[in-house]
């Protein structure tokens, strides 16, 4: 086996890690990793809030006009 | 053979019951669904658009819903494949522009330009104007993916499923479309700057 720097692997897995795609295995032996690296940490919480940013970007609710005109596509009775 | 008219009656009624659960499921998504249409459109007006599309498609074609099935994957089907009918594709083909930079090239500028150490300092520097214009500057076929997972909630299974694609076509273009995304708001953040 090819010996992998555990940061380069942790940032490989990052986006399965947060997408909850990761095996049992992979997920703990990234959470041992990030336990003790601070650097990986710190780029893992911020990606998080970035996805809280990219989920915040378009929750603009639906207008209430707009469910009416759904509501009106039914199909007559 | 006739049925009497008291049987047809009921099959009738029945048929509308079905029905009218099956329309009121779809509206009390309508919400959900709305996150999804607003992610993939370029402004609100498109989004209504596609919206009232999607819901007036699902209502005349309800029977070939399986019910207890997911429900919101199927009308998401619906809206994907109606927002790729109507020629919304970007003519870009972004396959092409090499994109080597890694996860964590974002932040790294991000830190690098700013002085903060702080991951959660890091994270303000970037404004909600600009995650916004730069998930609308990504390619349809990246944004899909991108919009159905991280906005959808969708897992990479279910969004393989309503764009009709293998599950590792989800993955490439996930892994992809946040890269560009990333390179954009990276741009974005340097020119405001």
């Amino acid at each position: 086996m090819t010996a992998v720097d555990p940061c380069d692997w942790c940032e490989e897995v990052l986006q399965p890690y947060l997408d909850r795609e990761l095996t049992e295995a992979e997920r703990e032996e990234a959470e041992s990793h990030l336990a003790g690296c601070s650097y990986c940490r710190k780029r893992y919480r911020f990606e998080e809030g970035l996805r809280r940013y990219v989920r915040q970007a378009v929750v603009e609710p639906m207008e209430p006009a707009l469910k009416q005109r759904l509501s009106e596509l039914r199909l007559e009775l | 053979m006739s049925e009497t008219s008291s049987d047809e009656a009921r099959r009738l009624a029945d048929g509308a019951r079905e029905r009218v659960r099956f329309e009121e499921e779809a509206l009390a998504l309508a919400d959900q669904v709305y996150r999804v249409a607003r992610g993939l459109s370029r402004s609100k007006e498109e989004a209504e658009d596609l919206m009232q599309e999607t819901y007036a498609r699902a209502f005349r074609s309800w029977r070939s819903f399986t019910p207890g099935t997911n429900l919101r994957a199927w009308l998401l089907r619906i809206l994907t494949n109606l927002n790729i009918d109507r020629g919304r594709r970007a003519q870009r083909t972004p396959d092409q522009q090499p994109l080597e930079e890694s996860d964590y090239f974002l932040y790294n500028q991000l830190e690098a330009a700013s002085g903060e150490t702080e991951e959660q300092r890091v994270l303000e520097r970037l404004s909600q104007d600009h995650v916004a214009e730069a998930l609308s500057a990504v390619p349809h076929d990246f944004r899909d993916v991108v919009v159905l997972v991280d906005i959808g909630d969708f897992s990479y299974a279910e969004a393989a499923q309503i764009l009709d694609v293998p599950i590792g076509t989800v993955m490439s273009r996930l892994h992809r479309g946040r890269r560009i995304l990333k390179k954009e708001l990276a741009d974005l953040s340097v020119e405001s700057a």
